[in-house]
């Protein structure tokens, strides 16, 4: 392509020229790749740390509704719908909902659990517990338990609990002591105080107690089921979607972890949509740039551009040569760009502060280096648009004569 | 013999505001196939406009213009562009060469834009024109190195590429020192006289007149009645 051999030709002319502007084109797009990956760094750091000790998916049985029979005039009367308490909620089917939702990709752990409320019972001293009961292989499914293990050990076994180190505080537990269990359903066992867990989180540490899915079963009164089941997914950003298509497909209720947490949901957004401002304001000095110095070049080169006009050269040749240089530029300083991006973030990724971590919880592989650089090229042809019909509506005579 | 250029009644009135200028009041022009003529007049007497309009880079505004038997005045501008590319060829006073180009891309540009590139054909062409103008070892040089008068016989080449019916020429020796300027007037002598090509040459200068075969003299937007030479070798 003649058009394109022009073009290169124009660029190489003035190499410090082009250089300045591909550079410039090249700053732009690290600027966001670097407000990409910070903004989704921070998300997933954020997201981590709400829901590295949650479920990001939890299903639960369907809210059965009362059938309510219409009255004689065929109307409902009732305001509020009542919610069937005739049977146990529970999931029967979980086996077949488990293999399920394991064929799903982007599942990274799953947990049945049988959840209740319980007290604990040691001496005069009693406290209401959260018990999670659960398959002992999975228990850091959800959680990691097992590593915030403070004493013990994290083997379940056929009467074994796992409590949190504050609730071992108030009842002045310690590993290995057997402890009372009184749960809500009337079930009463004592058990024995495996190990003790601090994750840091005040709602697990003081609250909750883990056993053995076949433990919880008498004590719970629940033979089969289960009363919920806990996903864990590679990316919590998909939460809503899995949510969406599990309760479609198992016809329980689905909950997305946002659902939980809809104050961080709109801090996310907000954080989002500023990134997305401070790109677009990338975005529009990299169309600024690239334009204002592809007008110069074509009024640099009026005459050069006359005299093919007057030898008959189409005005969609000179388009053409206008932007080629466009998409050249663009595609060098993308492409620039995205390597120093990605060389800056994995670099701001390294340094570690006094605490160990990162001072910027930056993701580099989340710099939206694909998308960035088809909007770099895109915009660049785009600015060369204007200065491209400019230089084909060159009149002739006027530019020769000059 | 049919004429290679026929004009009649050309007239060009340009518009300022209220007030209108005629610079051309009704011309009549015809060159024959390897005619070598000059067209002469004081500044101002409407030789450039005519060159342009001939030229399809100006609209007249009245009269009709055939330029190879083709009726030129009425074309659109897409037609008229492609008309100037495939049968007409020119030099400007300045050479307005692409500096980034070599002597042999810039004579094969007419032909390899539209083409979309130079094919072996082309670069044959241009590396022939470009002996023929006395500039074969300079053919991979780049523009910017020539010095001005070689510049202009890249030019020369450059308007021959495509073996245009006609080539227009506006003061082609105005920017150069006497010596290039006798050596471009003998190439557009020696090509006219070797292949035949039509130069219709707008010049202010007695000597480049003199070296044609006729005159046409503009006086105040008329063609004046010249004497006619003989055509060497005619």
């Amino acid at each position: 392509m003649f058009a394109l051999t022009v073009a290169r030709r124009y660029l190489t002319s003035n190499p410090a020229q082009t250089v300045l502007l591909v550079t410039g084109v090249a700053l732009g797009v690290t600027v966001f790749i670097f407000i990409t990956a910070l903004i989704e760094g921070l998300a997933i750091n954020l997201t981590e740390q709400v829901t590295g000790n949650s479920a990001h998916v939890t299903l639960e049985p369907a809210t059965r509704l009362a059938q309510i029979l219409p009255g004689d005039d065929g109307v409902r009367t009732e305001g509020v719908a009542l919610i069937s308490t005739f049977q146990r909620s529970q999931i029967r089917t979980w086996s077949s909902t488990v293999d399920l939702i394991r064929s799903q990709s982007g599942v990274a752990g799953l947990s049945p659990q049988i959840s209740g409320n319980a007290f604990l019972v040691k001496g005069e001293a009693v406290q209401p517990v959260s018990v999670t009961g659960l398959e002992p292989e999975g228990l850091d499914a959800i959680t990691p338990i097992t590593p915030s293990l403070v004493s013990g050990q994290g083997a379940l076994g056929a009467d074994g609990l796992l409590i949190g180190v504050e609730l071992a505080k108030d009842l002045g537990l310690t590993a290995g002591q057997p402890v009372l269990l009184r749960t809500d359903r009337g079930g009463e066992r004592l058990l024995t105080v495996r190990g003790i867990f601090k994750t840091g989180l005040q709602s697990l540490d003081s609250r909750v107690a883990f056993m053995s899915l076949q433990t919880a079963r008498p004590l719970f009164n629940l033979p089969e089921g289960v009363t919920n089941i806990e996903v864990k997914l590679d990316e919590p950003g998909r939460a809503r979607e899995v949510a969406d298509f599990l309760a479609g497909a198992t016809g329980l209720r689905a909950t997305p972890w946002q659902d939980k947490n809809l104050n961080l949901e709109a801090a996310l957004d907000a954080q989002g949509r500023t990134g997305t401002l401070i790109q677009i304001f990338s975005l529009i000095s990299i169309i600024i740039g690239v334009a204002s110095a592809l007008v110069l070049s074509a009024y640099r080169r009026r005459s050069e551009v006359g005299i093919m006009r007057a030898f008959g050269i189409s005005g969609r040749f000179i388009v053409a040569v206008f932007m080629l240089q466009g998409l050249l530029i663009g595609l060098a300083g993308g492409l620039l760009g995205c390597l120093s991006g990605y060389g800056l973030c994995t670099f701001l990724a390294s340094l570690t502060g006094a605490d160990g971590t990162p001072p910027l919880p930056i993701a580099p592989e989340r710099g939206g280096y694909v998308a960035v650089l088809i909007l770099t090229t895109l915009g660049a042809v785009l600015a060369s648009a204007f200065p491209a019909r400019s230089a084909a509506r060159i009149d002739p005579l006027e530019a020769i004569q000059q | 013999m049919s004429s290679v250029l026929q004009a009649r009644g050309v007239v060009m009135t340009f518009r300022n505001g209220d007030e209108e200028t005629q610079v051309l009041r009704g011309i009549d022009v015809d060159l024959a196939p390897g005619e070598l003529v000059a067209l002469v007049g004081a500044s101002g007497s409407g030789k450039s406009t005519l060159l342009s309009i001939l030229g399809l880079l100006l609209r007249p505004t009245e009269g009709e213009i055939q330029i190879a038997g083709q009726r030129v005045d009425d074309m659109g501008e897409k037609a008229r562009a492609a008309f100037r590319n495939q049968r007409l060829g020119f030099v400007f006073q300045f050479h307005h060469l692409l500096p980034d180009f070599s002597a042999m891309e810039n004579v094969a540009f007419p032909a390899a834009a539209p083409a979309g590139g130079i094919s072996p054909e082309m670069r044959r062409r241009a590396l022939s024109l470009l002996e023929r103008v006395g500039l074969a070892d300079r053919a991979h040089f780049p523009a910017s190195r020539l010095s001005g008068g070689q510049k202009q016989r890249v030019a020369i080449a450059r308007a021959l590429m495509n073996r245009p019916e006609l080539v227009i020429a506006d003061e082609p020796t105005g920017n150069l020192d006497l010596r290039s300027a006798g050596q471009v007037l003998d190439l557009m002598g020696e090509v006219n006289r070797e292949e035949g090509g039509t130069f219709l040459i707008c010049t202010h200068d007695e000597h480049v007149a003199a070296r044609c075969h006729r005159r046409i003299l503009l006086v105040d937007g008329k063609v004046q009645p010249q004497e006619e030479k003989a055509i060497p070798g005619g």
